[in-house]
């Protein structure tokens, strides 16, 4: 009976430190953004945000271009997203419902390609992209974003194709439904969440994505929030309060949206690690 | 080599229409898949071998298509520079306690979240928050956390006596502190991950367990533990190539200081490049550092294939 006791409030004491843990610089980031700079570097700062101080918020925008990059990070984004989803729908469908010569080389090169470090690619595709005329555009980007988030896309939507029993396309065909009438009408409808997690995911990648984003585009006018944000790291002139809320309109789609498909995104991920 | 698209016809007599039938099944997958696997080979794998050719010759950031045939110069070079293997050494150090601590730290996350217990899904979900944060807000707050006068860290051990430090700026604590943010910022990954695992540990083992008087310690190591191991070996190596990758956080927290102490491998390419300007010798290590990702890699398969194979004997 005392182990147990003893048992339960270890497990309760670490669980609340792990939690304090992973939330602190959380609310760190929000605490900050609530406060003054003479708060931050004179007086000291305050543990407890001073809630009044949202209705400043506003002002932030005055002190960082902070909506322009936002759109950038949107549009950048939403058209990583779309082509990733193109490409890799027509990919998943081919891997899961075919037979074809050469399909195993094709599926170890689509998740090899994962473990390429992007630093090892970022040089020659700057000297590629310098040449094609890509630098400091935003389709650039979109170009050397989608090379990195496709295959995941892949390898989530090839899962929820297999999970389709055949015999639905099997009886369409028979019915005389054309190939691609089997996919528009049939798989697609039937894996909308499974696309959903992926497009989610896609879509996050290419929000917070940073090294190609800063190593591409040097216009501030193009910049994505990542790399405007990034800008005042270790620079004091413009206000820190100002720079967490702008960090944090920046992470609070990222969560919301994480915690909207949590459930997809981590049968994806752990569809490949957990085994039995 | 069959090519066919349903299983039930894949024993069927060959006649020739069915032949034709399949040739035009495997046109079609090829005409589906050629898009992403092209895009790959324009995009990653042209890129690549454009890197490994880069990394033979002297070329400059200033005239990327230029540069003159050197052959292993930059490799021989490299070998005998200091600088380099201090880089590679910051990338082990790195890649080890990163590794180590946040699968411990994600492990056992797991394993407190895996009983149930009241306001378990909210307290899950706050655990996900620095997976779901993008990197760039995560490396301003833990600056600002780490700041050496006003940061929250020194202001609190500065209520215990203790002086302040300067986390990113002292050659002592600059891995150090970049390694923790790094672990908070990925330990939930592998909390999901074990999560997952644990979930499928069958319950009768844990009734079996308790029927045997072993306690929750024993209960842990005896039944636990080895159903994990399959995916704490995936999740490890995982985190291992994740890591000699990472770059962003590095960048931004120290950016491979104080003294060179996180400047890792990838943090090198790109100094290199961008810095120095010399898209030689960053294409360079760029290789040698995918020669420690594939060599990892390796060792990890090997390491299953042996596991696996004590498994099936016992």
């Amino acid at each position: 009976m005392m182990a147990r006791i003893v048992g339960r409030a270890f497990s309760f004491t670490s669980l609340a430190v792990l939690v304090v843990f992973a939330a602190f610089p959380i609310y760190w980031m929000i605490n900050t953004a609530l406060s003054t700079d003479s708060e931050l570097y004179r007086t000291g700062q305050s543990w407890w945000p001073t809630v009044g101080r949202i209705a400043d918020i506003p002002s932030v925008l005055s002190d960082v271009p902070i909506l322009r990059w936002l759109g950038n990070s949107a549009v950048i984004a939403f058209g990583t997203t779309l082509l990733s989803l193109a490409l890799a729908v027509l990919a998943a469908y081919a891997l899961s419902r075919f037979k074809f010569y050469g399909k195993g080389v094709s599926a170890f090169f689509l998740f090899a390609t994962q473990m390429l470090p992007e630093a090892l690619l970022v040089v020659p595709l700057f000297a590629l992209f310098s040449t094609l005329g890509l630098l400091n555009e935003l389709h650039g980007l979109v170009l050397a974003n989608v090379a990195f988030t496709m295959p995941v896309a892949v390898f989530i939507l090839k899962n929820a194709i297999d999970a389709i029993p055949f015999k639905i396309e099997e009886s369409a065909r028979v019915d005389g439904c054309p190939r691609w009438g089997q996919l528009t009408m049939i798989v697609l409808p039937l894996i909308v969440p499974s696309i959903a997690a992926a497009a989610v995911i896609n879509f996050f990648d290419g929000w917070n994505e940073f090294l190609f984003a800063n190593t591409f585009i040097a216009d501030s006018e193009k910049w994505p929030a990542s790399v405007g944000l990034a800008s005042f790291v270790g620079q004091y002139s413009t206000p820190l309060s100002s720079v967490m809320t702008a960090a944090f309109l920046f992470t609070l789609p990222a969560i919301v949206f994480f915690l909207i498909v949590q459930r997809q995104i981590v049968s994806g991920l752990t569809a490949g690690a957990v085994k039995g | 080599m069959v090519t066919t698209v349903s299983r039930s016809h894949a024993t069927a007599p060959d006649t020739a229409p069915r032949r034709r039938r399949r040739w035009r099944n495997s046109f079609t997958a090829y005409l589906l898949i050629a898009p992403a696997v092209g895009y790959l080979v324009v995009l990653l794998l042209f890129p690549l071998f454009r890197g490994i050719q880069l990394s033979l010759t002297d070329t400059k950031l200033v005239n990327p298509a230029g540069g003159d045939f050197v052959g292993a110069e930059n490799y021989t070079n490299l070998m005998s520079s200091g600088q380099f293997w201090n880089s590679l050494l910051a990338t082990l150090i790195y890649t080890a306690a990163t590794v180590v601590f946040a699968v411990l730290l994600g492990t056992a996350a797991a394993v407190f979240i895996n009983r149930p217990f009241r306001g378990r899904a909210g307290i899950r979900a706050v655990m996900t928050f620095p997976y779901a944060m993008p990197t760039v807000a995560v490396a301003l707050v833990y600056v600002w956390i780490y700041n050496q006068s006003g940061g929250v860290l020194n202001n609190s051990l500065g209520v215990l006596g203790i002086g302040q430090t300067g986390w990113l700026t002292d050659p002592q604590w600059g891995m150090f502190s970049v390694v923790l943010a790094t672990v908070w910022k990925v330990f939930p990954f592998v909390m999901l991950v074990m999560l997952a695992a644990l979930q499928s540990v069958p319950e009768e083992l844990y009734e079996a367990a308790k029927i045997d008087g072993a306690g929750p310690m024993s209960t842990f190591r005896a039944i636990v533990l080895p159903h994990l191991a399959p995916t704490l070996r995936i999740v490890a190596l995982l985190m291992t190539i994740w890591s000699i990758r990472r770059f962003e956080i590095i960048y931004l927290l120290t950016g491979g200081g104080p003294v060179e102490r996180t400047n890792t491998l990838v943090i090198n390419i790109y100094r290199r490049a961008f810095s120095d300007q010399d898209l030689g010798v960053a294409a360079t290590i760029g290789v040698l550092g995918l020669v420690l990702s594939i060599l990892v890699t390796l060792v990890f398969f090997g390491v299953e294939r042996r596991e696996s194979r004590k498994e099936a004997a016992a």
